[in-house]
């Protein structure tokens, strides 16, 4: 069933040829812009007048504080999700599961649009704080980070669950309780069994929901507005009100740097604790 | 030989399929209303000209991007754009002269639409007033700088500086406070200054719409072009009448340089200006008129800039003074007030 060299090349060739052409030589040519100067010179300028403005310092330093948060809360949140699922008879972790996988099925858009129903001035968690008597008036949640925190974390989340669940299901079913038997405690059988054993879930989880949160359009935007600017909104901002090329390639190159920089450190992590 | 014959046949056939094509003119236009655009001027127009217009919609920036790549081979014959991005055209010698004789409502146009940009780069089509809608029940406005008031704070979402109405809203915040509408650093700064008591600064009236169906806003500045979706709303919105008047612009058409279908262009330009069509345009609510033949009810006027008193009463910025000083405003916005 083993190809040869020459079978195996002629089958990838289309899909290699392909992704090539439509996707990486149109995205090679759109980055390079970056590093050109009006001349057609190759150059950091573009980077360096980037990042030389306060802005778009404050606007990268956002974007990747919220990335850690998100990608950080997920993980705390999936792990105890991910945990009780797996724990849970066949039937009720089906539907556990189909509920986490659930708003995957949902357009980002509508989902998105739910949080401003629930956060505005006369939303769901408005109406209770006055009713409960915290505030005397309705207080201001949308247009925050916050806000675009709590966006982005639902929208994740379910990535993060899933690749979670999947790593924590190769765990031999009775080593928890013989860490336990043995006197473990629950801080010691996560740290020194969990952990270990599902690092990979947690950088393919990890890595999906930093650069997903890194790079969603839709929520910051809704969520954030004008004033939360991130970095991806920014970008859009550079093309179709500015028609600036340049920085949205600079943009968009920091984007792709920190998606794959995430991926290797998670990877760099897994790889020193094994 | 029944090869050839074969290809005689093919090349009649090519020629006559030719000689009875269709003749296309492509427009670029606001993306708006484009139902409501067809009915009301597309398609009476392709029953009159026997010919078939190819509509190409998108933001202002996109669409300036596109006439600017193809400058040497133009696939754009006609656009509507606003009176600066026109100018910006203009100033990069993308737009050619419009033959003001080939319009015959061209009399007809208010004064100031009649050559917006100098040297007939282009000729205005409808005229937008700007002023502030609010929540009457709530609040009540008599004044621009009743935007950045203590009791408005936390209420008010402003426009981003980067639209239509952004530069607008300065100068009118800059005239309340006593400037002479031509220095908008300290107006920035005082919004920057205000800047945690502002909502959000939004990008499109549709967004606008919704904070104020939703109450996040009560009162924001608007063009008039958005009021049929406040005024239909359940909620009791008003239109401001500010001591310092009311914001107003322009948007224009213009012909690309050197397109090669200036015929059907102007035949197009010339019914889209008439008063017919600009009658039908205003009534269904689309574009106010700037042909002053135009008459229409008085509930169609209330949704619309319309009349000469009000139009000749706009504070009107000048397009040359945006693209001037455009990015310098957006520089200083960046820095503070989206910080």
């Amino acid at each position: 069933m083993f190809l040869d060299s020459r079978e195996g090349l002629a089958l990838a060739l289309p899909a290699a040829l392909f992704t090539f052409l439509v996707f990486l030589v149109p995205v090679a040519i759109l980055l390079s812009i970056a590093f050109q100067t009006d001349g057609g010179a190759w150059s950091f300028q573009g980077y360096i007048d980037f990042f030389s403005k306060p802005l778009n310092q404050a606007v990268f330093f956002r974007t990747l504080k919220l990335g850690v948060l998100v990608a950080g809360t997920a993980a705390v949140i999936g792990y105890a999700a991910a945990f009780c699922i797996v724990n849970l008879p066949p039937q009720a972790r089906g539907r556990i599961f189909g509920l986490v996988v659930l708003p995957l099925m949902i357009s980002p858009v509508a989902r998105t649009y739910a949080w401003i129903v629930i956060l505005g001035r006369t939303g769901i968690v408005n109406d209770t704080i006055v009713g409960l008597g915290l505030s005397e008036t309705p207080i201001r949640l949308l247009f925050t980070e916050t806000a675009v925190f709590i966006g982005l974390l639902q929208l994740f989340l379910p990535l993060m669950i899933i690749s979670l669940v999947s790593a924590m299901e190769n765990i031999p079913k009775d080593v928890i309780p013989a860490a336990r038997v043995l006197g473990a405690s629950w801080f010691q059988v996560f740290f020194r069994i969990i952990l270990p054993l599902t690092r990979e879930g947690l950088v393919i989880g990890g890595t999906l929901v930093f650069t997903g949160a890194l790079t969603a359009y839709i929520t910051p935007a809704i969520l954030g507005g004008s004033k939360v600017l991130m970095l991806e909104t920014l970008l859009y901002q550079q093309v179709n009100v500015s028609n600036d090329f340049v920085s949205a390639s600079v943009i968009a190159m920091i984007l792709i740097v920190m998606s794959f920089s995430a991926n290797l450190l998670l990877k760099r992590i897994a790889s020193v604790r094994r | 030989m029944t090869r050839n014959l074969s290809l005689i046949a093919l090349a009649a056939a090519f020629t006559a399929g030719s000689a009875s094509a269709q003749e296309t003119l492509t427009i670029s236009v606001y993306s708006f209303a484009q139902d409501a655009y067809k009915e009301a001027l597309y398609d009476p127009f392709e029953e009159i000209c026997g010919c078939e217009l190819v509509i190409e919609t998108g933001n202002s920036v996109e669409r300036m991007a596109k006439i600017e790549a193809n400058a040497d081979d133009p696939v754009i014959d006609l656009a509507v754009i606003s009176s600066h991005d026109a100018l910006s055209l203009a100033q990069k010698g993308l737009l050619q002269p419009i033959d003001t004789s080939q319009i015959s409502s061209f009399d007809r146009l208010y004064p100031s639409a009649q050559d917006p940009i100098g040297d007939n780069l282009a000729v205005g089509y409808t005229f937008y007033a700007s002023s502030i809608v609010y929540r009457e029940d709530l609040v009540s406005i008599e004044s621009w700088s009743d935007l950045l008031s203590d009791e408005l704070a936390g209420n008010v979402s402003l426009p981003n500086i980067t639209g239509t109405q952004g530069p607008l809203t300065l100068m009118m915040l800059d005239k309340a406070a006593g400037g002479d509408a031509s220095d908008f650093t300290g107006t920035i700064s005082a919004i920057g200054q205000s800047g945690d008591d502002i909502v959000t600064f939004y990008s499109r009236s549709s967004e606008l719409a919704q904070l104020m169906n939703q109450e996040e806003v009560i009162a924001a500045p608007v063009g008039r072009f958005a009021w049929s979706r406040f005024k239909s709303s359940p909620l009791p919105f008003a239109w401001a009448d500010p001591v310092e008047g009311q914001a107003g612009g322009m948007n224009v058409m213009l012909l690309t340089k050197g397109n090669g279908n200036e015929e059907l262009a102007y035949q197009l330009m010339d019914y889209w200006l008439s008063t017919e069509v600009q009658t039908r345009i205003a009534e269904a609510l689309i574009d106010s008129p700037a042909n002053m033949d135009v008459v229409v009810s008085d509930e169609v006027a209330e949704n619309l800039t319309y009349g000469a008193e009000l139009i000749n009463s706009l504070n009107i910025l000048d397009p040359a003074a945006i693209i001037a000083n455009r990015d310098g405003w957006v520089e200083q916005w960046n820095t503070e007030v989206i910080q």
